[in-house]
């Protein structure tokens, strides 16, 4: 995996981060509206790098439209990328 | 939700609430394991 | 249901190969107080959970962990990654290998094979809270035991985010507990 993707791949992969750590936050403190503002900025940006990677670099999900043959499969899987 | 000090009763475990104040960025969250600064408590290793 | 996502939540980095640490490792996959067990546990607990906090963080919590239980996976992987028969014979994995190869099996660091007895679901939510509480502080603890025996920087790098995950969750369970705790109050005095 070059450089170009793996960054992306890490911009990602914080902005999920960030998604998750609100959503656990919000469980617990559903009518912090600060909290929830601050999530609902975030999926935005998150569905933005999303829609970016897979465009570049394939599918992220089986769930997406694919071209021919059928990308889903393709190599690396994410226990084959080397993050270093 | 928040019990004050005074409502407080024998034989029951209680955990502060976490008030959310600031947030790290996404990348230094993720470094970090957390974005909220106020959960952040990195391992001092320690040799026995 | 669930959706795989093609990536990990956190790069997971392995400076150099070492079969050692593989099997020290591979306890936080089918270890007391790893990753499987967590997951399993805030799954199956779910169901009896009494307020929609306590039934949205043990289902959000319990899908983290699998998202964990691959970071791991990925860290075996790659430490067993390319390991000679004579690495293996000297790490005392020959007995693993001989079952398994290298493939990815849920055992503790002694080979000791995963066990629904590393979880409990009581049925009571304020008792289950508990024991998950409990299970984040024995994993944080675990990851600190491996950070000690590890040497490889790059490890350390994601053990330390996986151990800082289990204080995070200590706290979502200590405000879900006095969440159900209150909960359960009021149901009973008025």
């Amino acid at each position: 995996m070059d450089r170009e993707q793996l960054a992306l791949l890490k911009e990602l992969m914080a902005l999920e981060f960030t998604a998750l750590e609100f959503n656990l936050y919000l469980d617990t403190h559903p009518t912090d509206q600060r909290a929830l503002m601050e999530f609902n900025s975030v999926i935005p940006q998150l569905r933005a790098v999303k829609q970016k990677y897979q465009e570049r670099y394939g599918p992220l999900t089986a769930e997406e439209p694919s071209s021919y043959p059928w990308q889903w499969i393709n190599e690396p899987w994410p226990w084959e990328i080397c993050y270093e | 939700m928040y019990t004050p000090a005074d409502r407080m009763r024998l034989a029951r475990a209680y955990v502060p609430f976490q008030i959310f104040s600031q947030r790290l960025s996404p990348m230094e969250g993720l470094m970090k394991g957390t974005i909220f600064p106020e959960l952040y408590f990195p391992y001092r290793r320690h040799h026995k | 249901m669930w959706i795989y996502e093609k990536k990990l939540q956190y790069p997971a980095k392995v400076g150099r190969a070492n079969v050692k640490m593989a099997k020290y490792l591979i306890t936080q996959y089918g270890g007391p107080d790893g990753e499987l067990a967590a997951s399993l546990r805030y799954l199956t607990q779910r169901y009896h959970m009494p307020t929609p906090q306590a039934k949205g963080i043990l289902t959000d919590i319990g899908t983290e962990e699998l998202a964990h239980l691959e970071i791991i996976a990925t860290l075996v992987y790659k430490l067993m990654d390319r390991a000679s028969i004579e690495e293996i014979k000297a790490a005392d994995l020959g007995g693993y290998y001989a079952d398994h190869d290298k493939g990815l099996y849920y055992v503790n660091g002694e080979g000791v094979p995963w066990t629904a007895a590393y979880i409990q679901s009581k049925g009571d939510p304020v008792a289950d809270l508990h024991e998950d509480m409990a299970a984040e502080e024995k994993a944080r603890a675990t990851y600190e035991w491996l950070i000690n025996l590890s040497d490889d920087p790059d490890l350390n790098d994601t053990l330390k985010f996986l151990r800082e995950r289990e204080i995070v969750h200590f706290q979502r369970f200590g405000e879900t507990l006095q969440i159900v705790q209150e909960y359960l109050d009021s149901k009973k005095y008025y």
